[in-house]
């Protein structure tokens, strides 16, 4: 029933999208407005069968419906309810259902919104090219990727449920879906952009339409990588947050790219400049959340998310290839049209300073590209095996960052076209000495070494200029100087650096300890006091729980836990954390007590400012929730510097 | 410009503003444990090695047997006396690609270089058409028609009452 339900939506929805693009195709060819307007109707049919499939598939594992394959590898009937709905996004083909899913309501809100528009070439061809990405996902979905494959369950078989470290925290329930909102969300832009491509219409108009898409996708993709990093510092206990595993690099490349994009994109609307670059942007963005895809479903690298699938991977590195064939066939087709007139007159500008943001963006991009491939490159072609780590990606984006930091001082103050030093001196007074304060504060406070110092105190220099421009902002209007892109991205580059301190300071001022506590003992790490009480174990239906109690610093009592799964046999330690403005004490348990040796093996870690990370990304969310709401309108008669041709917007 | 604002341009000011940094960056430049045996210096170390049995794990992040083998092997190393490199080369010695630091030799080290390289001929090739870019001046001249164009604009805006802003240069 859940089996023949499910592939029945998968069908409808692959079907639905190859329909839609022959109508659309053909109203296009011969000129037939009323057949492009039906690509509204086919999205809803892609959506309902999007639909259909999720709801089989959650509907499968409520009733620990074991004839499905699927259900049977990831469910159990011991799995709690939140974590079993969850369950459907734990493993391969269920998490490229929720992206079908996803894409799928995406398709229905772009098809909604430009209703009014469907008969327009350039609207056309974005709903083709989300279409042709819906048929691909479905396609995967029926075939290589399928979820509904069929199982002979044994009588009174019972599933493993989801890997024992996903059903762990309540952030798993979260962390993916929010993940992949932004991750598909960058389809519409893509699409759109190949639109303007394809039409040939690659001014500006496409572009304005899709920029609160773009943001929109950004901002939650943000979310779903905090989300991510605060998961795994609650779940792993090993007092990380980022440990660049392939799947979170993978992560990380479309948001770099994103970011790059979100900010050159002004230039483009204000002076007409970047118009390739900016395409190729929007095109790596997606193209990247394919490869992303690849590199972490298809098996070839080893990871913490990685599910290994048979012949996955190769489809997926087709439909990449595939992707970055076209968008580089279509800005060369267009070469001639995207030149633009423009040109910046002074590295020392707003548009020059955009400029280096994306040079930095692209090489971040670029490092960590490289060193998550590098390894698999390497053993492909010496046989060599090596390993590019933390210690690596630490020192090859610490400068980087730092020089984002100083970036996100001194941009915000430049004028457009040129500035003249004398500006600059005035305008970046106080934020210069906000970052000598910060320094200052951060030596008073023991902070020591070169690169963090430099960390606090561009940070220092950095909120000096977004406040300053906040101030002036909301003192020119009042309240409405918060909302708009420009001060809402202000308060998004707070958050930004209120992360990069705290991050700067959680790695460089982290210590640690491993003891052997008898009962009533106590460590000492980094001037907190840590007493061990005594430990009791706690039968759950799926697993049996060695719970430990421990005193921190003669006040409360934490309970750090280690989780033996019945159904895996696997120990997970769930770890405990004391968490405060100041600094975070981690408690994790390596060895229970037995009856052989009564001690307990407790990991301490102690990192200051680590819950700065998680404000931090709240108010990168609020930032770009302000950003969404439209700012003050400019008067058009302003002077907007812009030297292109402006080009005609059929509306 | 008012006087308080004056200030603000002179080279002093800013110039004691660099010799402050450069003396707080001093006075405080500190180093990683190299020697001793804290625990802080055990997991420095452990943090460079893969955890050889698990995913995606160092040493220092594993809670796996072999992991803490690893840490009680290298905290032994630390108690006779042995430098980082050396209880570092031990490991690699005996594990293929043990080592999440890539190496500075070799093939392996086009890791580190090849970013090298791609930034700085980014910068130089952005550097140079920027450069070719101005030196072929303005691209267009306005005709007597966008003048006028202009003129009429700056009218109309000029008659309305306009809303004056304090930093107009600074908005975006």
């Amino acid at each position: 029933m859940n089996r023949a339900l499910g592939l029945t939506g998968l069908i409808l929805a692959l079907g639905g999208s190859l329909l839609a693009i022959s109508v659309i195709l053909t109203g296009l060819k011969r000129s037939r407005p009323e057949l492009m307007r039906m690509g509204r109707a086919y999205s809803f049919v892609v959506l309902l069968g999007a639909t259909m499939a999720v709801a089989a598939m959650e509907r499968a594992f409520i009733q620990r419906d074991y004839t499905l394959k699927y259900v049977a590898e990831h469910g159990s009937s011991t799995t709690p309810a939140l974590f079993n709905v969850a369950s459907m996004w734990s493993a391969l083909e269920g998490s490229i259902l929720l992206w079908g899913l996803i894409l799928a309501g995406y398709l229905v809100v772009v098809a909604h919104k430009f209703r009014k528009r469907l008969d327009d070439s350039l609207v056309a061809w974005a709903l083709i090219t989300m279409f042709s990405v819906c048929v691909f996902f479905f396609g995967l979905m029926l075939t290589a990727a399928n979820p509904f494959r069929g199982n002979i369950p044994i009588p009174g078989f019972d599933g493993p449920g989801p890997n024992p470290l996903l059903q762990n925290h309540i952030l798993m329930a979260f962390h993916p879906p929010m993940l992949y909102l932004g991750y598909v969300g960058f389809t519409v832009p893509f699409a759109f952009a190949i639109a303007a491509l394809v039409t040939g219409r690659v001014g500006e108009g496409w572009l304005v339409e899709t920029r609160r898409w773009t943001l929109f996708a950004w901002g939650f993709l943000t979310a779903g990588i905090i989300l991510g990093a605060w998961w795994s510092y609650e779940v792993l206990g090993w007092g990380g947050y980022w440990g660049w595993d392939p799947v979170e690099n993978a992560s990380l490349l479309p948001w770099l790219t994103g970011t790059a994009y979100l900010h050159s994109v002004m230039v483009q609307e204000r002076r007409g400049m970047l118009r390739v670059w900016n395409l190729s942007l929007l095109c790596a963005t997606f193209s990247l959340t394919i490869l992303g895809t690849f590199l972490t479903r298809s098996g070839v690298v080893a990871s913490v998310h990685a599910f290994s699938a048979g012949s996955v991977g190769p489809i997926l590195l087709g439909f990449f290839a595939l992707v970055v064939a076209v968008s580089v066939g279509l800005i060369g087709l267009r070469g001639d049209q995207l030149r633009s007139a423009g040109h910046i007159d002074s590295p020392l500008s707003r548009e020059g300073a955009f400029l280096a943001n994306n040079v930095v963006f692209a090489a971040l991009a670029f490092v960590v590209l490289l060193g998550t491939v590098f390894p698999l490159v390497i053993e492909a072609t010496t046989g060599d095996t090596l390993s590019v780590g933390p210690p690596y990606f630490s020192r090859m984006t610490m400068p980087l960052g730092l020089t984002l930091l100083l970036l996100m001082a001194i941009a915000p103050v430049l004028p457009w076209r040129k500035a003249s030093g004398e500006l600059l001196r005035e305008r970046l007074w106080w934020p210069a000495w906000t970052g000598l304060a910060a320094v200052l504060l951060a030596v008073l406070l023991g902070a020591t070494g070169v690169a963090p110092l430099l960390a606090f105190g561009l940070g220092g220099f950095a909120a000096g200029s977004a406040l300053r421009q906040i101030a002036l902002a909301t003192k020119r209007l009042g309240w409405r100087g918060f909302v708009g892109r420009a001060n809402g991205g202000m308060v998004v580059h707070l958050g930004v650096i209120v992360i990069g301190v705290a991050l700067a300071a959680s790695m460089s001022f982290m210590s640690q300890g491993e003891f052997t506590l008898k009962e009533g003992e106590t460590a000492r790490v980094a001037g907190h006091t840590l007493q061990f009480l005594g430990s009791r174990t706690v039968d759950q239906p799926n697993r049996v729980e060695l719970v430990a109690r421990i005193k921190v610093d003669g006040e409360q009592v934490y309970e750090p836990k280690l989780n033996r799964y019945r159904q895996s046999g696997q120990t997970i330690p769930t770890p405990s954390v004391k968490a405060s403005l100041r600094d975070d004490i981690m408690m994790s348990i390596t060895t229970a007590p037995s009856e052989s040796d009564p001690s307990l093996g407790l990991r301490v870690i102690v990192q200051p400012m680590v819950t700065w990370l998680w404000i931090g990304g709240l108010i990168m969310v609020i930032g770009t929730v302000l950003s969404l709401f439209p700012g003050r309108r400019r008067n058009p008669l302003d002077a907007v510097s812009a030297a292109a041709p402006i080009e005609q917007v059929s509306a | 410009m008012n006087k308080r604002h004056t200030q603000r341009q002179k080279w002093w000011w800013w110039s004691l503003m660099g010799v402050i940094l450069v003396v707080l960056l001093a006075s405080a430049a500190g180093t990683s444990p190299t020697e001793g045996n804290s625990d802080d210096r055990l997991f420095a170390i452990a943090a460079q090695i893969k955890c050889v049995q698990c995913v995606g794990e160092s040493v220092a992040g594993s809670a796996a047997p072999i992991a803490i083998q690893f840490r009680s092997e290298i905290a032994s190393q630390m108690k006779q006396g042995r430098t980082n490199d050396e209880i570092l080369n031990f490991f690699a010695d005996r594990y293929e690609g043990v080592l999440l630091t890539p190496p500075s030799t070799g093939v392996g080290s086009l890791v580190w270089v090849i970013p090298v390289i791609a930034i700085a001929g980014a910068a130089l090739l952005l550097a140079e058409s920027l450069r070719v870019r101005r030196s072929r001046g303005p691209v267009q001249q306005p005709s007597p028609e966008d003048e006028a164009l202009v003129e009429v604009a700056l009218e109309a805006r000029h008659s309305e009452p306009s809303v004056t802003s304090t930093d107009t240069t600074d908005d975006s």
